[in-house]
């Protein structure tokens, strides 16, 4: 005898899967393949970035500088960046749009160093770094000539416009430079000598896609080759001021992480436990369930909605009338008078109290039709009690 | 395959190494051990695959009986198989133990015993046989569900053959063959014999008296009596409506269940008094057909016709029956309805067809009454048992005048509580034979 065995085997179940499995491997490795194509999977990237060789970074910049000898240093923490400038005479390039320093560690940073430039800096870095200084308005993308004798615009005569213009007020030291018109100016510099900050709103001057026009080129190598270091710092959401207290993560034993990770895996191993069915049901027709008394509950319903009392008492007088017909020995075709007429004789009842409660009392409430069924049943026990005396209670 | 708690207790013990040692890496080591011993327990489990398997049951079982079904099962593979076996069987085939645990040698044989307690009548089947065969470490099982067909027929229970044996006293009584000394109440002549004190003595048959004399005894003549009987080899043909109004229950027991007890009580007796019983289920076609049937073979056969028909959802065919008892026979017969009468509307296509029947045969309509509606009438304490005494009192008008209606046509009725209406017709049949109206 050969069973016919319902569980597939393992081999069924592999051959049956094989499709999805070759379908999957083929999704991931195409995956995989769309990463590893340089630039694929590269955003907007990261501006002004000394590592991102996309248009709007900023690495060929970087290598010019650290081509022609300066020491170009790109910190990752705000720690490295600060024992970095720990060198003498050097610049700092703070590229920092989503202001993830506070004023104090700005300070402190700039402070170290020897010159400070800021690539389209915040009203936080203004207001910390170079006060007085404002931002004056977007200036349109053309070119500009220096008009000043800082060094770096001079040798580089016109450069490309395209970013944010400053205005510089109530402020006595400040170097100008690239008028757009209306004293806004793209690159300012204020500060002594031995510690100058300088802005450059013409960012666009300072990337790839645009250091080869006019004179950013000149611009850029000019105002970052200054000292001999070069400390090009991009500040991240980790340099962000923790908060007072230190975090759950902090305070707990370094297991918690591996013990929620297996307390995770216990329980879905226990679901694959508990899961698993002994087999596959066996199928059950089962019988339809109609209980021979709904229609009647039913019709009760419908009387009492309808508040169809007359209607309700009808049936009850029907039914305790031919009740009474057959204690009082009656034929089935006697009249309700004949009934009425019998059941007088043998309670000794009032015809007319009893005509009326077999057939003539409306009742006007539900409050009358209990009560009227009430005094019908009564009559029922009574009758044959008279009848029946033996039988009595 | 299936994981047992042991193998979950294994994963979770893993918390000691990683609380002990501290370094997440005792994570990654303890899920690979984990991970190597569980396969290797898979590996060493007994193949479930391997294992032969022979139910042995009964064909049929009454219901609310239990029987025992044995499952032996024969392990053919090479390794032991240890764990549970469930033999799957449908819920209301009521099995007991659903779960067996089974250590099976290899080449040894076990047999499993399940009792089955069916709660529904018909046919009950089991589909499969599925075997979870832990590895030697009780962590990781191999699992199959094996085909195995099997069915066992659940007969009507015929609860009301307690009511046999008085009703067979009365027939006996009948017969004039008890040691009761009455004159048997027939109407067919049975025999001659010897007058007993006690004796009806209108029954003396004085020409028979005369033609005796007893040469031994010496002082004169015997009396002789005559003797009676009911008729015999008389038709009872019974048509059980398996429609629609079947299928309602009264007092948690469908309507057909109390007809098909009804039909078996009156089955038992009416082939124990000499009688022809045929039966046929009928909706709108034939569900069922006994014919020809005596003695306990005819009891067996109409358990066995019985005992797969649930009603079905549709009207009953009212004009199909005259044609229908005109093919079980062409002699006159007890013709018994066995269907329901609740209203003049639902009723109008049974008593459309009934003169054709009442011309020719004696038709006694059985149905079952619902107690809830006679206690329903009588309870009246707040307004709402009031409304619903007055519906209650409503439909047993209904019923009383549908009743009424067969009973103009020239047919019997019996209408009695789901208990009592096996008894009832019983009842009813020996009337009839007693007043030789068969």
């Amino acid at each position: 005898m050969t069973a016919t065995i319902v569980t597939p085997t393992v081999r069924t179940v592999s051959r049956r899967a094989l499709f999805w499995v070759i379908a999957a491997v083929f999704a991931v490795l195409v995956a995989l393949a769309a990463l590893a194509i340089p630039g694929a999977t590269r955003g907007a990237g990261t501006p002004y970035s000394p590592t991102d060789a996309g248009p709007t970074g900023s690495k060929a910049l970087a290598q010019v500088l650290s081509r022609h000898g300066i020491d170009v240093a790109l910190p990752g923490t705000l720690a490295a960046a600060s024992s970095a400038l720990n060198a003498p005479d050097s610049t700092l390039v703070l590229v920092d749009p989503n202001d993830y320093l506070a004023s104090k560690q700005l300070a402190s940073l700039a402070a170290k160093a020897t010159r400070v430039v800021l690539i389209d800096p915040t009203y936080n870095e203004l207001s910390t770094l170079a006060p007085g200084v404002t931002v004056a308005g977007d200036v349109a993308d053309r070119a500009l000539t220096s008009g000043c004798d800082l060094a770096a615009a001079r040798h580089a005569g016109t450069i490309g416009g395209a970013g944010v213009g400053y205005s510089v007020t109530d402020r006595a030291d400040a170097v100008t430079c690239f008028d757009s018109g209306s004293s806004t100016y793209s690159v300012v510099r204020v500060g002594p000598e031995n510690h100058t900050v300088t802005m450059i709103g013409a960012g666009a001057a300072l990337t790839n896609g645009h250091i080869t026009e006019h004179g950013n080129a000149a611009l850029a190598v000019g105002l970052l080759g200054e000292t001999a270091h070069l400390v090009w710092y991009l500040p991240t959401i980790a340099d962000t001021a923790a908060s007072g207290n230190p975090s759950l993560g902090q305070l707990s034993p370094p297991w918690v992480p591996s013990v929620t990770v297996l307390a995770i895996l216990v329980a879905i191993v226990a679901a694959i436990w508990r899961g698993r069915r002994m087999g596959p049901l066996v199928v059950e027709n089962m019988p339809v369930v109609v209980r021979a008394s709904e229609t009647m509950e039913g019709r009760a319903r419908l009387y009492q909605r309808g508040a169809a009392r007359t209607h309700a008492l009808d049936s009850l007088r029907i039914g305790t009338i031919g009740r009474l017909a057959v204690t009082c020995g009656l034929p089935r075709l006697a009249t309700t008078d004949d009934v009425a007429a019998a059941v007088a004789a043998v309670t000794g009842r009032d015809l007319g109290g009893i005509r009326a409660l077999l057939l003539d009392t409306e009742p006007a409430t539900d409050r009358d039709l209990v009560a009227l069924s009430d005094r019908l049943l009564e009559l029922e026990r009574a009758t044959v009690r008279s009848v029946r005396p033996q039988q009595g209670e | 395959m299936a994981l047992s708690g042991w193998f979950v207790l294994l994963v979770a013990v893993g918390v000691l190494p990683i609380v002990a040692l501290g370094d997440p890496v005792w994570l990654g080591a303890w899920l690979v051990l984990v991970l190597l011993i569980g396969a290797g327990d898979l590996m060493l489990a007994g193949s479930p695959r391997a294992v032969s398997l022979a139910r042995d049951l009964p064909s049929r079982v009454r219901l609310g009986e239990t029987v025992s079904s044995t499952l032996t099962l024969t392990n053919t593979g090479h390794r032991r198989v240890h764990g549970v076996v469930r033999d799957a069987w449908q819920p209301s085939a009521g099995a007991f133990p659903t779960r067996a645990t089974v250590s099976l040698p290899a080449g040894e044989r076990r047999v499993i015993t399940t009792m089955l307690t069916p709660f529904r009548r018909g046919e009950r089947r089991a589909s499969a046989v599925t075997i979870r065969s832990f590895g030697p470490l009780r962590l990781v099982a191999r699992q199959a569900t094996i085909a195995l067909p099997g069915a066992i027929s659940v007969l009507p229970a015929f609860t009301s053959r307690r009511h046999l044996p008085s009703r067979l006293a009365r027939l006996r009584e009948l017969d004039g063959a008890t040691s009761v000394m009455i004159r048997g109440q027939g109407t067919e002549f049975d025999s001659l014999r010897e007058y007993v004190r006690g004796d009806d003595v209108r029954s003396i048959d004085w020409r028979a008296t005369a033609r005796r004399t007893d040469p031994l005894a010496g002082t004169g003549p015997r009396l002789v009596v005559r003797t009676w009987r009911p008729e015999r080899d008389r038709r009872v043909v019974v048509i059980i409506d398996s429609g629609r109004t079947s299928a309602a229950r009264i007092s948690d027991e469908p309507r057909i269940d109390t007809a098909f007890e009804s039909t078996l009580l009156l089955g038992a007796l009416a082939t124990r008094a000499g009688d022809r019983v045929d039966l046929a289920v009928f909706d709108r076609r034939v569900r069922a057909r006994v014919q020809g049937a005596t003695g306990a073979e005819l009891l067996s056969r109409m358990v066995d016709a019985m005992a797969p028909i649930d009603p079905e959802l549709i009207e009953t065919d009212w004009s199909g029956v005259p044609s229908l008892v005109q093919s079980i026979t062409s002699h006159r017969a007890l013709v018994v309805l066995m269907t329901s009468i609740e209203s003049p509307g639902a009723s109008r296509d049974l008593l459309a067809v009934l003169p054709q029947l009442t011309r020719k045969h004696l038709v006694v309509v059985a149905s079952v009454v619902d107690p809830d509606t006679i206690a329903s009438s009588a309870a009246r304490g707040t307004r709402d048992e009031v409304y619903l005494a007055a519906a209650a009192e409503r439909s047993m008008l209904d019923q009383g005048r549908v009743a009424a209606a067969i009973r103009q046509l020239g047919a019997e009725v019996v209408t009695a509580g789901p208990a009592e209406l096996p008894p009832a017709v019983a009842d009813q049949y020996l009337a009839l034979k007693a007043a030789g109206r068969l």
